[in-house]
């Protein structure tokens, strides 16, 4: 409990930074659909010109942004990436960090096992992940419902905090399994992000190319996309198993590994 | 009883050196130093007892119990200082001290509240804000706080100004005298001189000697170094006890054991300029034993 407490209140002060990022992030995108919505219908219309790929990139490709779940849809691509973001680069620290502090020769001569330091560190780290999570949805469902002029948003909004959830459980499991194996602890942060960075790319591509829908399952950010989301679309359960098979692979490598393996001192 | 068993422990990284095929046994109530040259394998053995890296072969146990099996319960009365002490910067020296006291399920407030008084600590001030030698304190009291029945020391006493040095010895011996078992490493032999009533030598990650306090003082050897205006004879200094004699113009170097009085007598009786004289540096020790033993 004592680990577990002390990781809360040394990430308190950067998920509070995150928190108002993500809230500064969703407020500045509402406030330029403010404008966009004002502009009428010419604007829809203008960007339904833009070529497919163009489109494609910029996470649009079948959402209508007039509307404001469509446009919710667009911004949700940058949201779920910075919680992502987010949970990768905690979930590699919160393991990294008593090596990178040279704090282990602290921590791991205390009479607890390593089993339930990494136990206290990833529940630390899910707090995090939820409390980042729920000021999402909260300040989401609030912000958008200022404009939707009577559109019915929050199941939608609901649905997708839920696969954004289980997309941040992901890259934090991720992120802690690669702290785990690496023998260095500051190349963690980075390999997690990198991977991050990778994936996100892909499924930019998936986006644009069309053709390689077969590669989805290699970046969560395909899993539970607006597109099979919104408008009444349910999570497949496929993407559900096999994000609920990388979490235990990626924790059970971090509790195996981190166990087993010698501090770098 | 012993306190900790080390069973021919050897540890490899990769292909560089870690120890090989240590061995040694520390009783219960003693001060047992374990003294060698920087990187010679102190640490490593220290951190295998401590199951922070484990060994490649043998085994160690601690109050009679494997060290990596029972890590946990064992290190409940384990208090460890580290060579180099690093902390959580951002914390304040009493919370980092009652963090510590919250992994042990007793109050230890009191004596974190009388190590620092010993220790001329001030615990309201951030770890980051603290000079080296003032982390080293923090370390003493937090390898202390629990009142462990051992105590492991890497180089505790680098960083300590000497007022301080002798403070945290004064502490050590009370402890003892309390029943604590104290493993006490280093590279300076006269601090382990002081305290210890046994003795290992580590050298490139083997033990060459295990010995008791009194038994390495009769080899207690004295670098002597004299510098001279006139010259004298070569042989001058020449009697028994000195070896490794030098005359290099005006200097001269020699090592000394035996009866003080004598060499001490033969020096009076020339004039010299100036004189120095010093423990030896533990390569010279080993070099006298590596000399024994070929």
């Amino acid at each position: 409990m004592n680990i577990f407490l002390r990781e809360l209140k040394a990430h308190r002060k950067s998920l509070i930074i995150w928190c108002i990022c993500m809230v500064f992030l969703i407020a500045a995108s509402m406030g330029k659909y403010e404008g966009l919505s004002s502009s009428g219908q010419s604007m829809s219309e203008l960007l339904n010109d833009f070529p497919k790929s163009l489109k494609a990139i910029f996470g649009m490709g079948t959402f209508d942004i007039a509307k404001v779940s469509g446009y919710f849809a667009v911004m949700f691509l940058f949201i779920q990436l910075m919680a992502a973001v987010h949970a990768a680069m905690l979930g590699a620290d919160i393991i990294s960090k008593e090596e990178r502090d040279k704090t282990s020769e602290f921590l791991f001569v205390k009479p607890v096992s390593r089993t339930s330091i990494i136990s206290s560190k990833l529940s630390a780290a899910l707090v995090n992940v939820v409390i980042l999570n729920l000021v999402t949805f909260i300040s989401s469902l609030a912000l958008v419902g200022k404009y939707s002029k009577g559109e019915a948003v929050s199941g939608d909004i609901t649905k997708l905090m839920i696969g954004m959830f289980i997309v941040q459980l992901i890259f934090m499991s991720v992120g802690s399994g690669i702290a785990a194996i690496s023998k260095n602890p500051k190349t963690a942060t980075a390999v997690s992000t990198g991977i991050l960075l990778t994936t996100f790319i892909l499924a930019e591509l998936i986006d644009v190319s069309g053709k390689i829908d077969f590669l989805k399952f290699l970046t969560p950010f395909k899993y539970f996309s607006p597109d099979t989301l919104m408008y009444g679309g349910a999570f497949g359960l496929g993407f559900l198993a096999f994000s609920v098979l990388i979490i235990a692979v990626t924790f059970g490598m971090t509790y195996k590994f981190f166990s087993a393996r010698d501090l770098r001192i | 009883m012993d306190v900790i068993e080390i069973k021919n422990l050897t540890k490899n990284y990769g292909k560089s050196r870690g120890i090989i095929d240590v061995s040694f046994n520390v009783e219960e109530g003693e001060i047992f130093g374990f003294i060698g040259p920087n990187g010679a394998g102190k640490s490593t053995t220290i951190r295998t007892l401590l199951s922070l890296i484990s060994p490649s072969s043998g085994s160690a146990k601690i109050f009679g119990k494997d060290c990596r099996e029972f890590g946990p319960e064992i290190k409940k009365e384990i208090g460890y200082l580290p060579s180099e002490v690093f902390y959580y910067d951002k914390m304040k020296v009493i919370d980092l001290l009652n963090y510590s006291a919250s992994f042990y399920k007793k109050d230890c407030s009191k004596r974190i509240k009388e190590l620092a008084e010993i220790m001329d600590l001030d615990l309201k001030k951030r770890i980051d804000d603290l000079s080296f030698g003032n982390k080293k304190k923090v370390g003493i009291v937090q390898g202390l706080l629990h009142d462990p029945k051992l105590i492991i020391l890497d180089e505790p006493t680098s960083g300590l100004d000497p007022l301080m040095q002798q403070k945290f010895f004064d502490l050590l011996r009370e402890e003892n005298i309390k029943g604590t078992t104290i493993l006490f490493s280093s590279h300076i032999l006269s601090e382990v001189q002081k305290m210890c009533s046994r003795v290992a030598i580590i050298k490139e990650g083997r033990i060459i000697k295990l010995e008791k306090m009194s038994t390495l003082k009769d080899n207690n050897y004295k670098k002597f170094k004299i510098e001279i205006d006139t010259s004298i004879d070569k042989n001058y200094f020449k009697i028994k006890g000195v070896n490794n004699l030098s005359v290099k113009d005006n200097v001269i170097t020699f090592l000394f054991k035996g009866n003080i009085n004598e060499i001490m007598k033969k020096i009076s009786s020339v004039d010299i300029a100036n004189l120095y004289i010093e423990e030896p540096d533990l390569e010279e020790i080993f070099m006298h034993y590596y000399e024994k033993e070929g």
